[in-house]
């Protein structure tokens, strides 16, 4: 269990992150949201031991003991796929598994059943010689998914992994993470598409200027945080849009002052949450 | 027009933005332009002298006053030396040329008209080029004392007294008669000359006479050890070339590894950054040397490159290497990106490289700048390779420029080590 105690981190005069607290469970997808420069890589970076935090503590505790993830041993139990392709493109997608399976102390057949599960997972295993430069985008994404697996890690940690590729690709990664979930791994997930993260996480944290703002299920942050939906009604050649809480009786209302041709609900979603907890603003 | 104009000012714009592409564009040109133009034309002192060594077996004042306008003359730095140990200094290295003023010389010099002064000229077969400067100050030298008999008409008499005891003692002929003839108007002709007012015209009497000067050459390989052919220093160089590209190739591969996202999975396995720092100089030093054998191995196969101790070859290139890894570790701290580390470390490395003999002989420097070369990597790396290749080092000869690579390999990985960027954006 990846375990967040009231972590700061600053640097110079920036508070990175502030008192971050959450606990990530076996078997969980945990959805790591936040705007740009919301402390979500600084996060990321203490929980793979690159960063120390200021105060708080960082863990991954199981039954037996806490382990801190500066601890080079300790970071065997975590595996990582950066938000960039951070892949040997000179070398084959095999290669890049067993390199980077070596590094984790894998060895002999056990390193080769691990290249053969994981070039599998990535469905790759038709290309596995190929060098890594003539992938496609999504087959790229696929085997930087598959390098942060090949120890059989208990956590998972998935930093933008859909950048950059086709609907089928990020379906197909999508359903990778969603088997992760199933073999018991505790994944977390950074992502700015928020149909993502409602989707696949099964507890969302949005964080904002270093802070928790919001953590819990989708459904829960979007009955706390969501607030009115949206009632679009469309007469002759116009289109209105009410904010509602009671959809039925506001149509009801609409149709009682002239005819409604057209109307379509649309429910707050996570997108709706995140906007109303970190603002509108652009931040760059 | 105005599009073009447009993207060629924003080009620009970017160009002088970035730091690195304007140190390029205007520093490093100008760098170049003051490096060559100090090697050639000399910032205060003027070009270097090169170092000669000598030997007087004739030991006569004629042969004193000879090497005291060798002394003189500009490019020559004479040094004196007893035979055998003058001899060493070539085979070694040390200088590129023995001149050996053989018993005889002085008296020649002083009565040129029987007999030519001779000189031997022991060279480097490697610097030929120094050997031709050499010959030229020689021969100049030798016409100078020559103007000067002739323009003395009291040592012109002196010579000319001598010779004519010696004619005079041949049986008579046209022949003879002519010569002393000829000998007895000789001292005359220097005011002759100036009577009619030509001495500047003629440039005095130079040209009355042959060569002032014979010089016999021989090479010292012939006997010494000394490069089988010519590919025995240039395999040195190559070599060299090899360390400069391999150190800046690898200094660049850090940068990539921080620009694509594998040193931060890297940094998140389980090892530490000792891991890291060790397998990247490992894999250095494994590459430079590898290649580095591979280079001499087939210089030695194919090109007939003799080295004169294998042992002493193997130990220059492995302290060749470490040199270079250290360099390579130093370099990439510099870079923070492939680019710059790729700049960076090619900028360093070709003036090192110039400073350090792998473009130009170092004779050919100013001889501030041939002691600033000691500072250059590039020298001792030559050094000791081609003390194992074709200088014959001794283990002990060998010890300095090991040392000295060995010693900056050292310094610069941890220095490096030290300043390494490790975070991964």
């Amino acid at each position: 269990m990846l375990v967040f105690d009231h972590v700061s981190k600053s640097f110079g005069d920036l508070r990175a992150v502030d008192d971050l607290s959450f606990e990530v469970e076996a078997g969980e997808v945990f959805g790591l949201l936040g705007p740009n420069g919301a402390g979500k890589t600084t996060a990321i970076n203490m929980a793979v031991g690159l960063l120390e935090p200021d105060e708080g503590v960082v863990r991954f505790a199981d039954e037996a003991f806490d382990r801190d993830p500066r601890d080079a041993e300790n970071r065997r139990s975590l595996g990582l796929a950066p938000q960039s392709i951070a892949l040997y493109e000179q070398i084959g997608g095999a290669d890049n598994l067993r390199f980077f399976g070596r590094l984790h102390g894998l060895r002999g057949s056990d390193l080769e059943e691990r290249v053969v599960a994981c070039l599998d997972f990535a469905d790759l295993t038709d290309v596995g010689k190929k060098v890594v430069s003539k992938y496609s985008g999504g087959m790229k994404r696929r085997l930087n998914l598959a390098v942060a697996i090949i120890h059989d890690p208990e956590l998972v940690l998935l930093d933008e992994p859909t950048v950059g590729v086709d609907p089928q690709s990020r379906n197909a990664i999508f359903e990778r993470v969603e088997q992760l979930r199933d073999a018991g791994k505790q994944v977390v997930y950074t992502t700015h598409y928020m149909e993502e993260a409602q989707r696949l996480c099964d507890r969302v944290a949005i964080i904002d200027r270093g802070r928790l703002m919001a953590l819990d299920t989708v459904p829960a942050l979007i009955e706390v945080h969501g607030g009115p939906g949206n009632l679009v009604v469309r007469t002759g050649d116009s289109e209105s849009r009410h904010e509602t809480t009671d959809p039925l009786g506001t149509l009801a209302e609409l149709q009682a002052r002239q005819a409604v041709d057209h109307f379509q609900y649309l429910p707050p979603d996570l997108e709706t949450v995140f906007l109303n907890l970190t603002g509108r603003a652009l931040r760059d | 027009m105005n599009k073009i104009v447009a993207m060629a000012a924003k080009d620009i714009h970017i160009l002088f933005r970035d730091k690195l592409g304007f140190f390029f564009t205007v520093f490093f040109p100008l760098m170049m332009a003051i490096f060559f133009g100090a090697m050639f034309a000399g910032l205060s002192r003027g070009p270097a002298n090169i170092p000669i060594a000598l030997v007087d077996q004739d030991r006569t004042a004629a042969s004193e006053r000879f090497i005291e306008r060798l002394g003189q003359a500009s490019g020559l730095a004479v040094e004196q030396i007893p035979g055998e140990e003058a001899l060493e200094q070539v085979r070694r290295g040390r200088t590129a040329v023995l001149v050996t003023l053989t018993p005889g010389f002085g008296a020649a010099l002083d009565n040129p008209f029987v007999t030519t002064p001779e000189v031997e000229m022991t060279v480097d077969p490697t610097q030929f080029a120094v050997a031709g400067m050499v010959r030229g100050v020689l021969l100049e030298a030798a016409g100078a004392e020559l103007q000067d008999l002739m323009s003395d008409p009291a040592r012109l008499g002196a010579a000319n007294s001598q010779n004519s005891l010696f004619f005079e003692s041949l049986p008579p002929s046209d022949a003879r008669d002519q010569m002393l003839t000829f000998l007895d108007l000789s001292p005359r002709v220097s005011s002759l000359i100036d009577e009619m007012g030509l001495g500047a015209a003629t440039g005095g009497n130079q040209g009355f006479f042959g060569p002032p000067l014979e010089i016999e050459q021989t090479e010292v390989q012939a006997e010494r050890p000394g490069p089988t052919n010519s590919y025995a220093t240039s395999f040195a160089q190559a070599m060299l070339w090899t360390l400069i590209g391999g150190s800046v190739s690898f200094s660049m591969s850090i940068a990539i590894e921080r620009s694509r996202g594998t040193l931060m999975r890297l940094l998140v396995a389980p090892i530490t950054a000792r891991h890291l720092l060790a397998a990247k100089g490992l894999a250095c030093l494994g590459a430079t040397l590898f290649t580095s054998s591979a280079l001499i191995t087939l210089g030695i196969t194919v090109f007939d490159v003799r080295p004169t101790s294998y042992p002493l070859l193997a130990l220059a290139l492995l302290c060749g290497s470490i040199c270079f890894c250290g360099i390579m570790m130093a370099l990439s701290v510099i870079g923070g990106t492939e680019q710059a580390a790729a700049g960076i470390g090619w900028g360093l490395s070709l003036p090192l490289s110039m400073l350090g003999g792998g473009m130009v002989p170092l004779f050919l420097m100013p001889e501030w700048m041939q002691r600033l070369a000691n500072i250059s990597p590039m020298k001792w790396t030559l050094m000791a390779y081609e003390g194992a290749i074709w200088r014959g080092f001794t283990l002990n000869e060998m010890l300095l420029p090991c040392t000295v690579l060995v010693a900056i390999g050292v310094v610069a990985f941890t220095l490096g080590a030290r300043r390494l960027r490790w975070d991964t954006g």
